[in-house]
């Protein structure tokens, strides 16, 4: 019988040619592809950060060094400090909650698939315009650059205006992803899933996304005004003929206090999971962390005044930020509480997700402690823009995105790329980067609480006591690096090397680890009703009562999924 | 630091209390993460234990925690009010500023400070004040955002263009009190420095005449010079 050619049947090479892979990454849509990006993308710029923070250290190692000029040393600031918030901490974030929430939440994608593309193509683009600017001129201005040094009087060349754009297209950018995950959370769940059973990473990305949609568009408001003033002739920030320059602090600083207050949510967020996972029993009290969480993005927020609290304004408002940044106590401690309450009467396994969570939780119990000093007025008078408070953020920060975000790493990582992460590795670079954070940032606390050294300055002078600090804290800033790269180094070689992991190595609570490692590209094929909190758990537990099924009587026996 | 004023005793006080609080915190937590992950690692207790803490143990954490910051924020609100006060001169301080606090201008500029004193007399880096003697800073700026801060005497104080803002303070003892700004303020940032020296009253008035003296003579001679058509 000869073979007759039957055209509408397709069954050799379909769907033909695959394109190669890097085309398929950049032109996908779907979340798990532009959450690798978003997390790849991030790490590759928390390296940058680090050279950048180096080069600072290795200026400040001696008083009067004349390693870096002063313009130099403020370009490296500026970098730094945009790298660090806009191309580190917050995409490494959004990266994690981009990958993960639509699998916890068993969705098989997003709901607005080409924004959240579009968003992490903003981004992407951003991060080429600020790196663009080292073809012509950095920004000089710093880290959150105060009008009106940002006016085009006292810096004419293009650095600010290469900063407000890299920095606007980023947050638009953020804005556009968290309106899909935002939309993806509120339609897409599981059969079942109501917003008490959602995990409290979701949750933590749900409130994240809410807070991106109220400070990005400040922010976003800000960069225009500012560029306005640039290039058509604004008075906004220029004083005199009306402008306010404490106009940009405001409203700059409710972008960096939200900021700020979303990476520590991301970070508990990711921390609650690893706890609950590695203790082998369910977070406690899991509506009181969720709801401290919403309690964290409304306080914090409102507590942007903490950082103008030397500025001419109102004592009144001083105190009122004072009031909003003491109330995050209660929220903060709260979360704690019932992290460590979970770990009380659990069984830990010490595995590196976890032991990066207890890190960045004993972090982050540092930077926020220091944080209390900084909002009690009469004290912050004294310690503010000094070195102090650069310890103080980098303890929390560092702590929430670099600790909490590699807790993160290492526990999704298996999920993301089917292999684990280096166990001994990950180990030697925890513990380095742990020696090297307080190294690093403990002569700070010391030199500016004690001595008063300033912010930002690209050189201190001998004799103010202030030496051995400086010197001590650029050698830690090394070790620190060295043991963020080893995890870097970890991650590359382990995509390929990696112990083989299953579906679910960690036992985890969630949906996500009910798919395969790496998951198809429509994550599920079968949805499980959720009947709780923890439906992974229930689906182990059932398959449990399966195979004992016999033995067990009849009513003892509850399958759930 | 080392107080020299009525309110950088009571920031001083305010900073110890600061950093009680955050030891506490610090050590509270820390603490329980070390017992939590000896006493219960796997392999070393029983099976995870389902029982958890119920919602009263919520509520009296969440009334601890409250009561923690309440009282962080009523001592910063009484210590904060105390350190704000305008000090009153002692009788060793200038006589012209026992009812009022001598209201000096501190203009920030890049990357110097001005100080205007009330004859009309004014210096620049270096402010010279009456010992023992109420003293109002004025800040302003005339151009870019200016950190004033001289730690051993007051608090920090931004100068805003546009916005004044002010610092009080009495210096108890004469002699030389360095300050450096402390906001990112361009490239000479780091070099912008300022220094407060506090001399006897006496001292003082001196200074101020002959300052004044000076600018003068310094003035009537560019004015000459130009008449005579020689740019100086």
């Amino acid at each position: 019988m000869s073979e007759k050619p039957r055209p509408e049947l397709v069954t050799d090479g379909f769907p033909g040619k695959r394109r190669p892979r890097w085309v398929e990454l950049a032109t996908s849509a779907d979340h798990k592809d532009l959450g690798r990006i978003l997390i790849g993308g991030s790490l590759g710029f928390l390296f940058i950060a680090l050279v950048e923070l180096l080069l600072m250290r290795l200026q400040l190692a001696i008083p009067e060094n004349t390693f870096l000029s002063p313009v130099a040393f403020n370009r490296m600031l500026s970098l730094y400090g945009t790298s660090a918030i806009f191309l580190f901490a917050i995409p490494f974030a959004l990266g994690f909650f981009y990958y993960a929430a639509p699998l916890q939440i068993g969705a098989r994608g997003t709901a607005l698939p080409r924004l959240g593309q579009i968003g992490v193509a903003l981004w992407v683009a951003g991060a080429t315009v600020l790196y663009a600017g080292f073809l012509f001129t950095p920004s000089e201005a710093g880290i959150n650059p105060l009008a009106p040094l940002t006016e085009l009087a006292f810096l004419s060349n293009n650095g600010v205006d290469a900063w407000a754009t890299a920095t606007g297209l980023a947050v638009l950018g953020f804005v556009f992803v968290a309106i899909d995950l935002l939309t993806t959370l509120r339609n897409l769940r599981a059969p079942g899933m109501a917003w008490r059973r959602v995990p409290v990473f979701s949750w933590a990305a749900t409130v994240c996304s809410w807070l991106l949609l109220v400070i990005g568009p400040v922010l976003l408001a800000a960069l225009t005004m500012l560029m306005i003033d640039r290039n058509y002739d604004g008075i906004f920030f220029a004083d005199g003929s009306g402008g306010a320059p404490l106009l940009w602090q405001h409203l700059s600083w409710i972008f960096f206090s939200g900021s700020y207050m979303l990476i520590l949510i991301f970070a508990f967020g990711a921390i609650s999971e690893i706890v609950a996972a590695f203790a082998g029993r369910p977070l406690l009290n899991r509506g009181v962390v969720m709801g401290s969480m919403v309690a964290i993005a409304v306080l914090g927020t409102l507590a942007w005044m903490q950082n103008m609290l030397t500025a001419p304004i109102g004592i009144g408002w001083m105190y009122f930020a004072m009031l909003m940044s003491l109330a995050l106590i209660v929220p903060f401690g709260l979360i704690v509480f019932n992290l460590i309450a979970t770990m009380f009467g659990g069984a830990l396994r010490m595995r590196a997700p976890l032991l990066f969570a207890l890190g960045a939780i004993s972090s982050i119990s540092i930077g926020l402690a220091a944080e209390i000093d900084h909002s009690m007025v009469a004290a912050a008078w004294q310690l503010k823009n000094t070195t102090d408070a650069t310890a103080a953020t980098h303890f929390a920060l560092v702590g929430g995105a670099v600790f909490g975000g590699f807790a993160a790493l290492h526990f999704w990582f298996p999920k993301m790329t089917g292999r684990t992460m280096g166990e001994n590795l990950a180990r030697i670079s925890f513990w380095t980067m742990g020696a090297g954070l307080l190294l690093a940032f403990v002569p700070l606390f010391l030199a500016g609480g004690e001595q008063g050294q300033v912010i930002d300055a690209y050189k201190f002078y001998d004799g103010n006591g202030v030496n051995g600090y400086n010197l001590i804290a650029s050698i830690g800033t090394l070790v620190l690096a060295a043991g963020i790269v080893m995890t870097l180094v970890n991650a590359i070689l382990s995509r390929v090397n990696g112990p083989e992991a299953g579906h679910d190595p960690w036992g985890g609570d969630s949906l996500e680890w009910f798919t395969l490692s790496p998951p198809e590209p429509h994550n599920f094929d079968v949805l499980p009703d959720v009947r709780s909190a923890h439906p992974m758990r229930d689906i182990r537990d059932a398959i449990a009562h399966r195979d004992s099924r016999t033995d067990a009587p009849a009513h003892e026996s509850q399958p759930v999924a | 630091m080392a107080p020299h004023s009525p309110g950088t005793d009571q920031i001083s006080t305010l900073l110890t209390i600061g950093f009680v609080a955050a030891a506490i915190v610090v050590v509270a937590i820390n603490v329980a993460l070390v017992v939590a992950v000896r006493k219960y690692r796997a392999g070393r207790g029983a099976a995870p234990s389902p029982a958890g803490s119920g919602r009263r143990v919520q509520f009296r954490v969440g009334a601890v925690l409250t009561a923690f910051a309440a009282a962080i924020f009523i001592l910063s609100v009484v210590f904060t009010g105390k350190a704000r006060e305008t000090p009153s001169s002692g009788p060793a301080g200038l006589a012209a500023a026992k009812t009022g606090p001598l209201t000096i201008k501190a203009t920030g500029q890049q990357w110097l400070w001005r100080y205007d004193y009330p004859n009309g007399a004014f210096s620049y880096y270096k402010l010279v004040v009456p010992v023992d003697t109420a003293v109002k800073l004025e800040l302003l700026s005339t151009d870019v955002v200016h950190t004033w801060d001289v730690p051993d005497l007051s608090g920090k104080r931004d100068a805003v263009p546009g916005k004044t803002n002010k610092v009080v303070f009495s210096v108890d003892e004469e002699g030389t009190y360095e300050g450096q700004s402390a906001t990112l303020s361009g490239q000479a940032y780091a070099a912008m420095q300022t220094a407060v020296e506090a001399v006897s009253p006496q001292a003082y008035e001196d200074f101020l005449k002959q300052q004044k003296a000076d600018i003068e003579t310094a003035q009537d001679r560019v004015v000459d010079l130009i008449q005579h058509g020689e740019v100086p």
